[in-house]
């Protein structure tokens, strides 16, 4: 207990501070408030001139860094967006010029084949009328040769028969009425 | 009681007055310095990502931010400073009084009604400062006349005592913490030395004492708390009288 040591600085009598509980202990008010006062407004002032600027300085610059990047961030976002739009509508692009080409290139290749298929249509058919004419002629050429084999076999029965001599003339003209 | 006497280590006088330096003031100073050190040193406005110490500084200026925008919107952050003081200094009060052997500086009714005081003061000056003699308004609740007869003396009661209840609320928080602590202290001694089976039972109130150390750390930070939130109502009062914002 320092009720001695206390009643030494304090002139206070003894009995005065035995009584009492020491939070209602009066003689210790003056120095307690004396004290409260200096070390509250050091403390007020720190926190209000240093410590709270600083730490809501720390936390701006946080807010702002990170709403910055946040920012930044979706910049990079609505760029990457905006490079994905224009890939694809390279891509789209690209795909119905290459189906134009390949259109046309099927068209071109159809009427070449086409063409080429007419082209051989009329050889083949050119080919054949020539080979149809060929074997008329040599149908007829065939049929005058048995007409000629015809008349020299009347010719050569009637003369070994007859022992006449018939003229082709009229060998022919007798064969021709049959 | 000896951990709530108050000694002196330095005698001083002034004016008549006994202003020694006691146990007491150098716990102030020890608060004051913690505090004023902490939240200077460990806070690098540039740093990013904070340490754990800057994250403890900014989380207790975000509580305290918070606090005062909540309950009296955005022209009280104009006391941030005060109410931010006054938070930190009865908080850390609180904390480093549940130190072994130190001294509690909030449970000195003399220290809480001197804190609890400003307050009020804040708020009267405050009040009178915004509204003039229209706050006194403030004591005159929307109610029917023959009502307000009975209604303004309550107000004018209940405006009265809030020093007190402000002050006593944290005062007397403190002194039953630690003198239920120093009790069951006394129950540990006593039968640790009754010998025998007594001994052994002495295991039961210091377990008691670990349940109850805990329980004063959280009610360090909730009188805290309380204190910081009612001062931010009765500015809120003060700044906004009858209208809820």
């Amino acid at each position: 207990m320092a009720e001695g040591a206390h009643t030494e600085t304090t002139g206070v009598p003894a009995e005065h501070e035995a009584a009492g509980f020491p939070p209602f202990d009066t003689t210790t008010f003056p120095s307690q408030l004396f004290w409260l006062a200096i070390t509250f407004a050091f403390l007020f002032t720190v926190l209000w001139k240093v410590a709270g600027p600083k730490i809501n300085l720390a936390i701006t610059n946080r807010r702002g860094t990170i709403n910055g990047a946040i920012a930044e961030a979706g910049k990079a976002r609505a760029d990457a967006e905006a490079a994905q739009a224009a890939y694809e509508t390279a891509l789209a692009g690209a795909r119905s010029r290459g189906n134009a080409l390949a259109e046309e290139t099927r068209q071109k290749l159809n009427a070449e084949i086409a063409k080429a298929k007419s082209d051989a249509d009329a050889q083949a058919a050119q080919a054949m009328s020539a080979a149809e004419a060929r074997i008329g002629q040599t149908r007829e050429s065939a049929k005058a040769h048995v007409k000629t084999a015809a008349r020299d076999a009347a010719i050569a029965i009637v003369e070994r028969l007859t022992g006449d001599k018939v003229s082709a003339e009229d060998a022919s003209a007798a064969l021709g009425k049959n | 009681m000896h951990q709530f006497t108050i000694k002196p280590l330095v005698p001083l006088h002034l004016g008549g007055f006994d202003v020694s330096f006691t146990n007491q003031s150098l716990l102030m100073v020890i608060v004051v310095l913690a505090a004023s050190l902490f939240l200077t040193l460990a806070v690098k406005p540039n740093r990013l990502v904070p340490t754990r110490g800057q994250s403890m500084a900014e989380m207790s200026y975000e509580f305290v931010a918070n606090m005062i925008h909540s309950s009296t919107g955005e022209d009280g952050l104009k006391f941030f400073p005060f109410v931010f003081t006054l938070f930190i200094f009865v908080l850390l009060a609180n904390f480093f009084g549940m130190v072994p052997g130190s001294f509690t500086i909030t449970s000195q009714i003399a220290v809480t009604f001197a804190l609890a005081s400003l307050v009020i003061l804040a708020v009267i000056v405050t009040g009178f400062m915004k509204h003039g003699i229209g706050f006194l308004k403030l004591f005159v609740p929307h109610a029917p006349l023959p009502l307000l007869f009975l209604l303004v003396p309550i107000e004018v009661i209940s405006f009265l005592t809030r020093p007190i209840s402000l002050s006593v609320r944290l005062f007397a928080n403190m002194l039953a913490g630690h003198t239920m602590l120093a009790v069951f202290g006394g129950f540990v001694v006593a039968l640790g030395a009754a010998g025998g089976v007594l001994s052994v039972m002495a295991v039961a109130p210091m377990m008691l004492i670990v349940a109850i150390m805990l329980l004063e750390l959280l009610v360090a930070f909730l009188q805290a708390y309380v204190f910081a939130i009612l001062t931010c109502i009765y500015l809120n009062e003060a700044l906004h009288l009858h209208d809820h914002h």
